[in-house]
């Protein structure tokens, strides 16, 4: 799974060149787009209001589309209401510079202080491959490019394309991008990184950040289905005390109906259900245990949870949620 | 006695650009992505172009390296292939270059973007990724087209008004398709 998480946007986008461009990073093995609206610091309007389309009519399968807003900011004084801590910490990507040279050198420390907090360096290749691009604009965006890789050694880096808002051309297959890197002094390994583990640890973070519950616990969307199947599953599970006295009440009616009862009309076998129960035991007195000792990872659960499961079942079935 | 190793690249010409005269027809990605590039563009001017984009990014240490063994294995104009042979040390400044090109290098060529798909050691395993891709790509073509309508392929390929040398090599195209389809038959069989 491939990322893109920078396909510029303006309000004079044709849409039709929007979508061919993103027809053709999907068509390139990127399937997770960010399309861009950029806006710089000093002109942030009163009213803040996202104006990129949440969807397009004809996108491509096994696309996903994000919004993503960029702002310049080459001074944190230029806008009081941005405060330096708090923008950084919640925008994850920084954006790179587009034209020029860095009038600073890079120096490792700061740079690796800032990955290991959690920012990323964003290199957006199509302002070196796009078609309008100067010679000497080129030789900026390598020197650039050599100085980020040489101060991070490549880690916490997002590739991207990014360039001008409509152009396709700047756009390059995922082998083409990294080749190209590995010439600058990029490894293959840190490449596909930036490609693949780091914007999608962004994208997942961000989400976890706005729907989350204090950015641990994820509340995933039709949560309350997921949670009556895990109800009938974890009948199944603890099928100890329900399953088998649901056995015992039709018992009377032979021993065909008492086989085929099990989880969802699947048959379960004698030895299975002895299993099962066996298990069970052991469950509940563990959760008697952890009952004594930690009270603080209940009170963490989301209400719903609580009342329909088990207590001995609730910390697995968080982490199944918060992974995915 | 150590024999000269060199690397093949597989590369694909693709036209991401929305056409500036665009018919009413609507023509699936897929095609017009792989759409035949025109006969104009022989082996040595592209092989030409390639050594130009070369001496400027890389200069003379650049053209120099590659020059002896920068060669122009196979080239297909309908299906925008071509197969390239560097030699192992420096493939990866010609594969550079490549991604630096924007248009087909001739006179008023189309933008484009060459993408490299495949690098193998050896042209066998370059020809027959370069024969699958070629499957793959007819039928997600079809596929696409079906989406929209049984007669859209005909339309596509009857009534493009791009000149007669444009369509004869649609043309081409279609029978190239039918004799793979043969050829899959045969594998098979």
């Amino acid at each position: 799974m491939l990322y893109d998480l920078n396909v510029p946007w303006t309000p004079s986008t044709p849409p039709a060149d929007l979508l061919r461009t993103i027809s053709f990073l999907t068509s390139l093995g990127y399937h997770t787009l960010a399309l861009t609206h950029s806006l710089s610091a000093t002109a942030i309007p009163a009213q803040i209001s996202n104006p990129i389309p949440s969807t397009l009519s004809p996108l491509p399968a096994n696309t996903t589309l994000l919004r993503r807003l960029t702002l310049t900011l080459s001074d944190p004084t230029q806008n009081h209401r941005l405060r330096p801590s708090r923008s950084l910490r919640y925008s994850s990507a920084a954006p790179y510079d587009r034209k020029g040279r860095f009038p600073f050198h890079w120096k490792p420390k700061p740079a690796m202080t800032a990955v290991a907090r959690g920012v990323r360096f964003e290199i957006c290749y199509a302002q070196a491959t796009g078609a309008g691009m100067g010679q000497e604009q080129r030789r900026n965006f390598i020197g650039n490019v050599v100085g980020i890789v040489r101060a991070t050694k490549g880690r916490g880096l997002l590739i991207s394309s990014g360039g001008v808002a409509g152009d396709v051309l700047g756009v390059r297959g995922p082998a083409d991008v990294l080749n190209l890197l590995g010439v600058w002094g990029l490894g293959r390994e840190r490449g596909t990184e930036g490609m693949g583990c780091n914007p999608r640890g962004v994208v997942l973070n961000e989400g976890l950040k706005r729907r989350g519950f204090r950015g641990v616990v994820d509340v995933v969307e039709g949560g309350e289905r997921a949670v009556v199947e895990q109800k009938n599953k974890g009948g199944a599970a603890v099928s100890g005390s329900g399953a088998q006295g649901a056995g015992k009440k039709e018992k009377g009616k032979g021993k065909r109906v008492a086989e085929q009862d099990g989880a969802d009309g699947t048959p379960i076998s004698k030895r299975q259900a002895k299993r099962l129960k066996l298990e069970a035991l052991k469950a509940e007195k563990q959760s008697s245990q952890s009952q004594k000792e930690g009270g603080s990872l209940k009170d963490a659960m989301p209400l719903k949870e609580k009342s329909t499961l088990k207590e001995s079942d609730t910390p697995s079935t968080t982490k199944e949620k918060a992974n995915g | 006695m150590v024999r000269i190793k060199n690397r093949y690249l597989l590369v694909n010409i693709l036209y991401p650009e929305l056409e500036k005269g665009a018919s009413n027809i609507e023509i699936p990605d897929v095609i017009s992505f792989n759409q035949p590039t025109t006969n104009a563009l022989n082996a040595p001017t592209l092989l030409r172009g390639i050594r130009a984009e070369v001496a400027e990014l890389f200069g003379d240490y650049g053209s120099g390296a590659i020059t002896s063994s920068l060669a122009i294995k196979y080239l297909s104009p309908a299906t925008s292939t071509f197969i390239l042979r560097v030699s192992r040390d420096h493939y990866r400044i010609a594969w550079a270059a490549l991604s630096f090109m924007n248009s087909v290098p001739i006179k008023n060529g189309k933008n484009c973007v060459f993408r490299v798909v495949r690098v193998s050691g050896t042209i066998r395993k370059a020809e027959e990724e370069a024969i699958r891709r070629a499957k793959e790509i007819i039928v997600k073509a079809r596929r696409e087209a079906g989406e929209k309508g049984e007669s859209t392929l005909d339309n596509i390929f009857g009534k493009t008004k791009d000149g007669p040398t444009e369509s004869t090599k649609d043309v081409l195209m279609v029978d190239g398709s039918g004799s793979e389809e043969e050829y899959m038959s045969d594998s098979d069989g």
